[in-house]
């Protein structure tokens, strides 16, 4: 009896921890993530620090999968490999604080932007041949041109601004 | 016995257009999942609803070779994600999915965006009312504090959301004008 308030508190903190990944997993599903790849972050995220053994006791995803998506993030700058000299087992770190890491992707995606401007440029020059305007086609891929040319310079902005008024807030609420 | 004939394009492309077509939705495979995480199936598939706005499943298989199975899947996760719709075709049983506009000019799809922030934020805060209420129990126990940790931090990153918001919304709406 008296070992059972301890048990259930216990189990309030797991009940917690559980609806954390369900929601980061949820959300990175909803950004086109595997829901398999959204899991393994949402847990790398809460423990910091993992090895594929533990992610497999977590997850109970393949080994495969898990070394697939901890290859990506390395890949990503989300996490960091290291051996522990005693078992020789890799070890892999979240990179700095989870809003140092959302924040990162924020500057990704600007790398993510440029790349794609450059790219469609290249798709420009080979739409631009003349005796192309009139296949079947053709409209639709000017117009999803159009559009982009659009979001992407838009979105390059936001990204601006939004690094401008984050970084100026910054030293005001400051945490830890 | 197997068919060995190509797939016919389903909006009849030129071969010329559609091959431009086809470096567009590598691109994207290729490079949504390097900066963003993106499944490629589902970039691909994504790719394929900006270019040609209105696809069946069955479009959609023979414009990329996947299973019925993964076709199938990956359509779900788009209109989960609130990128697509699916519509009956009328007088039959058959389903059409349409992308009415790229999602980051689609009010319908901030408006959803802004609305599961809001539930993020309130289950988040829930979390943290019985991390604290616990506080003392809680602590010393393994992963307390990184799980406090946690959820402070995206408490604290979803505060500033409906300012990019904002931002995302001033930019694309001077951009369409300055375009018009």
């Amino acid at each position: 009896m008296e070992n059972s308030k301890p048990r259930l508190i216990e189990k309030k903190l797991r009940t917690i921890e559980k609806r954390l990944v369900d929601l980061l997993t949820k959300a990175g599903y909803l950004k086109g993530r595997s829901r398999k790849f959204s899991e393994i972050t949402a847990h790398i995220y809460i423990h910091q620090e993992v090895t594929q053994k533990l992610l497999r006791k977590l997850t109970g995803h393949s080994l495969g999968t898990i070394s697939t998506t901890l290859q990506t993030l390395e890949k990503q700058g989300v996490v960091r490999k290291h051996s522990d000299p005693d078992t020789h087992e890799y070890h892999y770190e979240l990179d700095g604080t989870v809003s140092q890491t959302l924040f990162r992707s924020l500057r990704d995606i600007q790398r993510y932007l440029y790349q794609m401007k450059e790219f469609f440029r290249g798709i420009e020059a080979k739409l631009s041949h003349p005796h192309l305007s009139r296949k079947k086609g053709y409209a639709n891929i000017r117009q999803f041109l159009d559009e982009f040319n659009v979001i992407v310079p838009a979105h390059e902005r936001v990204f601006q601004r939004f690094q401008t008024v984050v970084s100026d807030a910054k030293p005001k609420r400051e945490v830890q | 016995m197997a068919s060995n004939k190509t797939p016919q394009d389903p909006h009849g492309f030129a071969p010329e257009i559609r091959q431009i077509e086809q470096e567009i939705v590598e691109f994207f495979a290729e490079k949504s999942l390097e900066f963003i995480g993106r499944h490629p199936i589902v970039a691909t598939v994504m790719t394929y609803f900006d270019t040609r706005r209105s696809l069946t499943q069955q479009d959609l298989q023979d414009l990329t070779g996947f299973s019925a199975g993964t076709i199938s899947k990956s359509v779900r996760q788009l209109v989960d994600m609130n990128v697509i719709t699916k519509e009956t075709i009328p007088s039959t049983h058959k389903h059409i999915y349409k992308m009415e506009k790229l999602p980051f000019t689609s009010a319908r799809y901030f408006l959803r965006t802004e609305k599961l922030l809001e539930e993020m934020e309130k289950e988040l805060k829930e979390m943290k009312v019985t991390l604290d209420n616990h506080a003392e129990e809680m602590k010393d126990l393994k992963g307390y504090q990184k799980i406090y940790t946690i959820i402070t931090q995206l408490l604290e990153l979803i505060s500033t959301t409906p300012m990019f918001m904002t931002l995302i919304d001033e930019e694309i709406g001077k951009f369409i004008k300055e375009n018009k």
